[in-house]
């Protein structure tokens, strides 16, 4: 604790209150003793250029082959440590995935090495049939359907790249930069009479000991410089990590010596493909940082670490797709160059850690998520309710606020399905344990909110208050599996919103059934748990990096100790994912069988797209934040972790109506579609605004309660492929090299609905780019606007209350669009096909369907539609069929499960879908008015409605011709035809 | 289009099966659902013409979503609910067919047949009771409301007979101020010329930079002290108010400073006064402010200085000044002349008195020495007398004014009410203990806001208006549901205070709840008789216009 002074009130008295971002916080590269060195490595070998050589080689006589082929074993040495042994391995899976591991081997300690352990859903499956053949400078494994792909050991040095058509897509250690720093004793300075070395000044590079080796020639001074750098202490602002372990950091450069442009490393504010950090005239002069951290008032442009990290890199060109999944869990910086504009360099180094990188072949985008998710797992299907507006602050301050704010949305007719209540429900920030006072009756209060078909999302952090009257706490302390500081004993103890603190170790596997028993609702003999509380309440989990107000960084030091001995370093990026995999398994398992439950992280690592829902935290609310918060949202995708959002409105600040509503057009097309506001503002749920305001937002909430289908079936698909439930231009038009960098307009799953949010103030037309030679016609006009296959860019009205939505020719969407309360009360209603026509006159889409609340989808109760409208070779007129996708693909219909067969006639289509029937059919672009509309065997007319207008084949714009048929009575569940004649 | 008429050929006209066709229609709109002589409707907005079929046929077909009353099929429009056996009800189109029941159609028609049970018999027995049980409580009210309309036209008389009363009081006074100004203007114009050359006295003058000297330097002391106690102010409610969630080291080192500073125990540990009330003791004798250094005789102690300065520096000079020039000739005093008794013998004294009496009295005639008074002084004091008089007319003037307008105000919309019926509770304070505070609200005046475990009393604002929507007129019953206090104590880095209070009518003048829904943002719910308007029916059984007495 740093000491008071009277000097130091009046300082604070003094200081201007509107001090954001701190950037004193947190540390800098210069200000990380690992990453100091590890930028110091590159600065030397770029400044030896070709007389640059790594000194890691492989020992040719040490090469091994497993007996099936798949796995290379190797001994690595370093010339600057001949005596120090590492272990190399290479691993081919069998979806063409290499994987590349590498350490010490009987060093003193050893390296953290489960990382991956808690990253992948299982190990990974090797192949069987990949040949591995040895020559005299290297060794090398073709593989692929086309034999196309070719994995390179390179001996000395050592040097690994990955191949496609003999063109290097990824190569590790091209530079020369790989440096695993092996384990060692600290040697003590003599204590003889000699007079001690004056002490090093803090972040200053190699004083005082330098002057005592001078004599001495360092023959790894070429390498590893000079000086010793901060290896067994460190010391930032008034925190000392005393570093009982010594150097371990790791130093990798990863290449992409055809690729151009990289993305992904979630998450940082910044834009989708990332800018530079190094080489000439960089954007950020410091590396990307991957360091869970709750940062205050964070910049809306900066490559300093937040909340979240996913070691996961994308890099693209017009050829191909490939990426790198790094699974390191400590503190890593990443710098990123281009020394072409073909080629992109990176440069990672770790404080702690095995080297174990996968290198995902590709080559399209679609096949690298496909390649990360069979490691890490596909976003799990969400709770349906869970798509619908979330509606938060902190903090809604009584049950009967509660209830107010329920009434009021009531009131105006605006859909919500959750409210949320943040920390102040709590008595002294005792989870689970409520304010008496204010929130006297909440098993009441979650039924007043349910009865009306929405739910309640509670907020339970990771801090455990220190008192013996708090179950939670005393429970923990008696099992003990809190975190232990660095002496190893007893309890590690820090600040956070209770005060003195502590907090569960999460990675002991006596913590799991424990934190499980909690959160029962109803009463267990002799076990606390939450009584006070329905399953209808889910849970949010925040300040989960961990977040420690008085820790270094705002977080726990990094030699706390962890279950198995391992230090916090080693750990800290995925101790968040372990804490909300824990809550998502706790509230699943309170009923029998388990129903799907919500839960909200903030901090996340690879894999927690496999626990529920992230957002990108606390964000300010200015139009800078609104438009980061729409890239940092993109980039979740590409790490992984679609179901994500920016909280709506801003975290921080008063937005005025006119950014409020921008942000409400942001949040209706984001995934995860939550408002939140921090505790010092003004009140702004939807129905305090004034008109036309409000008016505008009520539109919002029910255009997105419309398209809840659309979400819906884009969330099946991503659970099954990994595909990114919002698709930048890179992903859907993979050759077009002007879309690489536009990271302000996507598409929604394969929907084919474009939106460009509009994120700056006073704009009121929006351009929008227009990737293909194809037809794109407005959401809300069926205004046609023609593409070009070289690229265009369209310029369209966007006034306040008009959001720039399209849908592409070829789409067909299904919608919903009765209002509703809430979206479980939308379940029996028909829906609308919107069929828009294609140039070539046709369209497809998809409707995915189950209760969305069970797992009963994955015994096969759903409904899986496929609807096609095309013109049949050599027949006139447009038929437009529905197919059942699931009798068609069963197995690839749900995730996890490869179904062998589906029953049509399951529960699920039998009870809830039975009756749910197509009330309206809309066919945008038809070139001509139809002479009859009938259901494909009934003779009967359906009665319909044209209005003419530009046709999908032309090549002009405008107003394109409508075709309105009325309830055809057809039934979503069964297989029907509508003929166009 | 396919033309209408050839669809109606193939359609017969009463074949569906459907709800209704005038489900959820209104009794008002009942005559307009109907269908023409050809089978067809016109949509309400005329918009559009359709067949009969079309109506309550689960699909929208009017612009303005009037073909389907019943069945919910068209955003943004109504449903009624008959109800029967209680009151008919609108709903939202919305909440038709989605499978919930509302509590607003008690006769379950806004779902499928059989999804909702007719709850309008307990519904409306329930309801009856309720309303029964309202009625009372407004009856009793509106009891206590005439009550306090009596006492407002009771006000009004009292007020006015003071006003009666003050006038003539005001008109003697008048006649006093006159004759006392008559005077005092005689004996000005006499000593005036005197006055100013005594005031020349280089102590006068010394005294009157004294005195400016003095004034400045309490006017810095005050500055001081204000400034000091809005440090403290802000400190204090950042020690109490203060989130230990911004996750700021350095505001919670601010507390602890200020904790340490001002010799108060750390926010945390209050509350837990009760456990370890030893404890407390101790820590508090530690941090017990040191004990000042001794004063040097004669100087003002810091409670003096705040009090007695005041009365100091409000030294009438002109009198000292004249008061000094008695005093200084008068040297008689310890002189022989005037001090000579105490060395006479006692028989003598009487004799010797007389003669001095005369002696003194010759000197003075024949200005051989000064006497006790002179004209300024004579003339100052006839000031002095005149302007009392007049600072009393003064007063006399202002308090009738205020009683005036308090009789103005009385019966104003904007104050008291058209009826007054506000006027007994001015001033009136409702207390509300919440737990961890006590909220107080003087009616018309202040909302405060008191810790229960000590520590300051923040105001939370001063009355400011009844309700200030513009959507609400004044004088309407809504207007004086709410009422507005403003411009509270502000709150540390943030805004000043406010409080929303909501009143409804009850037979008790209380607050029933307090919430702060927003930093700084108060919401006060409460009952007051004053709400409690006369119900119709009894307004006439007791005659009409009782109320208005």
């Amino acid at each position: 604790m740093r000491s008071w002074s009277f000097l130091g009130v009046l300082a604070l008295l003094l200081v201007n209150e509107s001090s954001a971002f701190k950037a004193h916080d947190f540390k800098t590269c210069s200000q990380s003793g690992f990453c100091r060195r590890g930028r110091a490595l590159s600065a030397r070998a770029k400044e030896a250029k070709s007389s640059w050589v790594s000194p890691y080689s492989v020992d040719p006589s040490s090469v091994h082959i497993s007996p099936n082929q798949a796995v290379f074993t190797a001994a690595v040495q370093s010339s600057l440590y001949p005596d120090i042994k590492f272990g190399l391995e290479v691993r081919i899976q069998d979806d063409g995935v290499a994987r590349v591991r590498m350490d010490e081997v009987g060093g003193l300690r050893k390296r953290y090495d489960e990382a991956a352990a808690w990253a992948l859903i299982s190990e990974p499956v090797v192949s069987k049939d990949i040949k591995w053949t040895t020559g005299k400078k290297d060794t090398r494994a073709v593989y692929g359907d086309k034999k196309d792909i070719e994995v390179v050991v390179a001996h000395q040095p050592l040097r690994i790249p990955l191949l496609r058509n003999g063109k290097e897509q990824v190569v590790i250690n091209g530079q020369g930069l790989l440096h695993m720093e092996h384990f060692r004793n600290k040697i003590e300075p003599a204590t003889s009479t000699e007079e001690p070395a004056p002490e090093p000044e803090e972040g200053a590079e190699g004083s005082g000991e330098s002057q005592t080796v001078l004599k001495v020639e360092n023959p790894r001074a070429w390498f590893e410089g000079d000086t010793e750098d901060a290896l067994f202490e460190e010391t930032f602002s008034s925190w000392t990590d005393s570093k009982p372990k010594g150097p371990e950091s790791l130093s990798l450069d990863i290449n992409f010596p055809n690729h151009g442009t990289v993305y992904g490393i979630p998450q940082h504010a910044t834009r989708l493909a990332l800018p530079t950090t190094t080489g000439s005239d960089p954007a950020f002069t410091d590396p990307y940082r991957l360091y869970n951290s709750d940062v205050f008032e964070y910049l809306a442009s900066s490559p300093v670490s937040l909340y979240g990290s996913i070691p996961l890199m994308h890099a693209h060109s017009t050829e191909s797709t490939v990426a790198v999944f790094h699974v390191v869990a400590s503190e890593t910086w990443i710098d990123v160059s281009h020394s072409s504009e073909k080629s992109t360099e990176t440069h990672w180094v770790s404080e702690s850690g095995i080297l174990d990188t996968f290198l995902l072949p590709g080559p399209t985008a679609e096949d690298v998520f496909k390649q990360y998710t069979r490691l890490t797992g596909t976003p799990v299907l969400p709770a349906h309710w869970s798509l619908g507006y979330h509606q938060c602050r902190w903090n809604y301050v009584s049950s009967d606020d509660v209830r107010t704010v329920q009434r009021r949305f009531d009131e105006d007719d605006m859909p919500v399905d959750v409210f949320w209540l943040d920390i102040e429900y709590s008595e002294d920030h005792k989870y689970f344990m409520w304010k008496d006072k204010t929130f006297p009756d909440p098993v009441e209060m979650t039924n007043d909110v349910a009865v009306n078909g929405r739910k309640m999302v509670v907020i339970v952090d990771p801090h455990l208050k220190r008192a013996q009257d708090y179950p939670a706490f005393k429970q923990a302390s008696e099992l003990g599996i809190l975190v232990k500081p660095n002496s190893g004993q007893g309890e590690y103890e820090g600040w956070c919103w209770p005060g003195s603190s502590s907090w569960t170790d999460f990675f002991n596997p006596a913590a799991w059934d424990w934190w499980k028993s909690l959160f029962k609702t109803e009463e267990t003999p002799g076990k606390w748990s939450w009584t006070k509380s329905t399953t209808d309440i889910h849970i949010w989990n925040d300040m989960n990096e961990p977040s420690v107000f008085n820790g270094p960084e705002i977080t726990m030091p990094k030699d706390n100790i962890h279950y198995g001995g391992w230090e916090h370093r080693d750990i800290h990026n995925i101790n968040g994912m372990l804490f909300s995999n824990l809550t998502y398994q706790a509230v699943a398992e309170r009923t029998d069988p388990p129903t799907r439950p919500f839960v909200l992280t903030r901090a996340f690592y690879a894999g927690s797209q496999r626990f529920g829902a992230m957002w990108t935290g606390d964000n300010l609310g200015t139009w800078e934040h609104m438009a980061v918060g729409v890239k940092m949202v993109l980039a979740n995708g590409l790490g992984g972790l679609s179901f994500a959002g920016s909280d709506v409105g801003g975290f921080f600040g008063n937005p005025e109506p006119e950014m409020l509503v921008r942000w409400y057009q942001v949040g209706a097309f984001a995934p995860f579609f939550r408002a939140h506001a921090h505790i010092d503002t003004k009140r702004r749920e939807p129905f305090l605004l004034d008109e036309p305001y409000k008016g505008i937002v009520k539109d919002i909430l029910r255009l997105r309660y419309t398209l809840l289908p659309v979400w819906y079936t884009a969330f099946r698909e991503t659970t099954t492929t990994g595909m990114p439930i919002l698709r930048p231009q890179f992903i859907m038009f993979p050759k077009d090299k002007a879309g690489f960098e536009i990271d302000d307009q996507y598409y929604i799953g394969s929907s084919g609905l474009l939106v460009k949010p509009v994120t700056e103030k006073d704009v009121r037309e929006a351009k929008v780019y227009l990737a293909e030679d194809q037809v794109y016609y407005d959401y809300f006009t069926n205004v046609a606007h023609r593409g070009s296959a070289k690229g265009k860019e369209i310029t369209v009205p966007a006034a306040l209350d008009q959001l720039p939505l399209f849908i592409r020719g070829g789409s067909i969407l299904a919608t919903r669009e009765r209002p509703r309360r809430a979206s479980s009360l939308m379940k029996r209603d028909p829906f609308t096909l919107r069929v828009a026509l294609d140039k070539s006159g046709s369209a497809r889409g998809e409707l995915y369907l189950d209760d969305g609340v069970s797992y009963d989808h994955i015994k096969g109760d759903f409904v899986w539609r496929e609807f096609v409208a095309e013109t049949k070779k050599g027949k006139k007129g447009l038929r437009l069929s529905s197919v059942d996708l699931g009798k068609a693909k069963p197995q690839e219909a749900v995730d996890g499960v490869a179904l062998a067969t589906y029953n049509p006639q399951n529960s699920f289509a039998e009870s809830v879908l039975k009756d749910v029937r197509v009330e309206k059919v809309v066919v945008v672009g038809l070139s001509a008015k139809p002479a009859s509309v009938k259901v494909e065997g009934s003779s009967e007319e359906l009665v319909w409605e044209y209005t003419s207008g530009v046709a999908s084949n032309e090549k002009k714009g405008g107003k394109a011709s409508v075709l309105v048929i009325k309830d055809p009575k057809v039934l979503v569940r069964k297989d029907w035809a509508i003929v166009i004649q | 289009m396919v033309p209408w008429l050839i669809l109606l050929a193939s359609l017969p006209l009463s074949a569906t099966a459907g709800p209704s066709k005038t489900l959820g229609v209104s009794p008002d709109l009942l005559p307009k659902y109907t269908p023409s002589k050809s089978g067809t409707w016109k949509c309400l907005d005329g918009s559009k013409e359709i067949p009969w079929d079309f109506v309550n046929d689960d699909s929208c077909d009017c612009p303005d979503g009037s073909d389907e009353p019943g069945t919910g099929a068209c955003p943004n429009t109504r449903f009624y609910c008959k109800n029967e056996g209680h009151i008919g009800a609108f709903i939202p189109s919305s909440r038709v067919n989605d499978g919930l029941c509302e509590v607003q159609c008690c006769d379950g028609s806004d779902e499928h047949t059989g999804v909702c049970p007719n709850l309008c018999k307990e519904i409306g027995e329930e309801y009856r009771t309720k309303r029964d049980a309202e009625l009372k409580i407004q009856r009793a009210g509106a009891k206590v409301r005439a009550s306090y309309i009596a006492f407002a036209h009771q006000e009004k008389k009292r007020l006015e007979a003071d006003v009666q009363k003050l006038a003539e009081e005001i008109k003697v006074q008048e006649k006093e101020v006159s004759r006392l100004r008559d005077i005092a203007e005689r004996s000005e114009s006499l000593s005036q010329a005197a006055l100013e050359q005594k005031k020349k006295s280089p102590l006068y003058q010394s005294f009157l930079s004294h005195n400016a000297a003095l004034k400045s330097m309490q006017r810095e002391h005050a500055k001081h002290l204000e400034r000091e106690k809005a440090l403290g102010l802000i400190l204090d409610t950042l020690r109490t108010g203060y989130n230990p969630n911004y996750q700021d080291m350095a505001v919670l080192e601010a507390v602890r400073g200020w904790e340490e500073l001002a010799g108060l125990p750390h926010i945390n540990d209050v509350g837990k006064e009760k456990e370890g009330e030893n404890k407390d003791d101790t820590a508090k004798q530690e941090t017990a402010p040191e004990t000042e250094e001794p004063l040097e005789e004669g100087m003002w102690t810091a409670d003096q200085l705040q009090h007695q300065l005041d009365a100091l520096l409000g030294t009438d000079y002109v009198s000292l000044l004249l008061e000094h020039e008695e005093f200084i000739q008068a040297p008689i005093d310890g002189s022989i002349l005037f001090e000579l008794s105490s060395y006479l013998p006692e028989s003598i004294l009487p004799i010797y008195e007389d003669f001095k009496d005369t002696l003194v009295s010759w000197l003075q005639k024949f200005h051989v020495i000064s006497g006790g008074t002179d004209g300024a002084a004579d003339s100052s004091r006839a000031q002095q007398a005149y302007h009392d008089a007049e600072n009393e007319l003064e007063q006399l003037n202002t308090e009738k004014e205020t009683k005036e307008n308090d009789v103005k105000e009385i019966f104003n919309i904007h104050g008291f009410g058209a009826k007054g019926e506000w006027k007994k509770l001015d001033g009136t304070c409702l207390e509300k203990d919440t737990g961890d505070y006590t909220y107080e609200v003087c009616l018309f005046k202040e909302v405060k806001q008191r810790p229960n475990n000590g520590g300051t009393t923040f105001s939370l604002g001063k009355f400011e208006s009844w309700n200030p929507s513009p959507d609400v007129k004044p004088g309407e019953p809504e207007y004086y549901q709410k009422q507005v206090y403003k411009h509270g104590t502000r709150c540390w880095n943030g805004p000043e205070r406010n409080v929303v209070l909501l009143l409804t009518c009850g037979t008790e003048n209380a607050i029933l709840t307090v919430q702060e829904l927003e930093k700084c943002e108060y919401e006060f719910t409460g009952t007051s008789p004053a709400l409690c308007l006369p119900l119709v029916g009894d307004q006439k059984k007791a005659g009409g216009s009782r109320e208005e007495l």
